[in-house]
């Protein structure tokens, strides 16, 4: 579901930056990854805070 | 001229009524302000990604937020989720005339998507208003 919600993002973020399609694919690229990366590091920092 | 100056001396130009038109319609319907420029590749992907966010939220049991706060819950917070629903246009307006996709059923809540769905709905609009944005500056010329 990440996974979706980081690609619907990155589809869009990559189509309206940039100037040509070959820099607009790597961007998009880029944020997917970026959007991934963010939220595994923000799910494990979540995952060992004493919530209960 | 140094590139602070260029951007001020560009901004001086009044911006046309169409491209005001144009940027309406775009929130108004996800993708139709590209479709109308004649950028069709910007206006399938960024108006399909909001469509899609938009039916598969729904699919997953999601629903939009209105001023109508639930019991125990204020009114006050119902505010920033609506306006992000609200940038899907006339699929926030449609449903909400329909009365379909606002009820906070119990039953739709114990759903193990229904947050995953709640979060795409958000999406949908969060990036019409980005999408508006782009078919807007499309318009008025500062982006090819």
């Amino acid at each position: 579901m990440m996974a979706l919600w980081a690609a619907l993002a990155a589809v869009v973020f990559g189509a309206m930056t940039k100037d040509t399609t070959q820099e607009r694919v790597i961007y998009g690229f880029k944020v997917f990854a970026e959007f991934m990366v963010i939220g595994l590091v923000l799910a494990w920092v979540l995952y060992f805070i004493p919530w209960s | 001229m140094v590139k602070t100056e260029r951007m001020h001396a560009g901004a001086a130009e009044p911006i046309p009524g169409s491209a005001w038109l144009i940027g309406v319609l775009a929130w108004f319907i996800p993708g139709l302000g590209h479709l109308m420029q004649n950028r069709w590749g910007r206006g399938l992907l960024m108006g399909g990604a909001v469509w899609l966010s938009f039916i598969i939220g729904f699919a997953m049991g999601g629903h939009m937020f209105d001023l109508n706060a639930p019991e125990g819950s204020s009114q006050i917070l119902q505010v920033p989720p609506m306006i992000g629903n609200l940038g899907t246009g006339a699929l926030y307006i449609v449903s909400w005339l329909l009365g379909y996709g606002f009820a906070d059923d119990p039953q739709q809540a114990a759903r193990a998507t229904y947050e995953y769905g709640n979060m795409l709905l958000l999406l949908a609009g969060l990036l019409n208003y980005l999408t508006m944005l782009d078919a807007f500056d499309i318009a008025v010329g500062r982006k090819s």
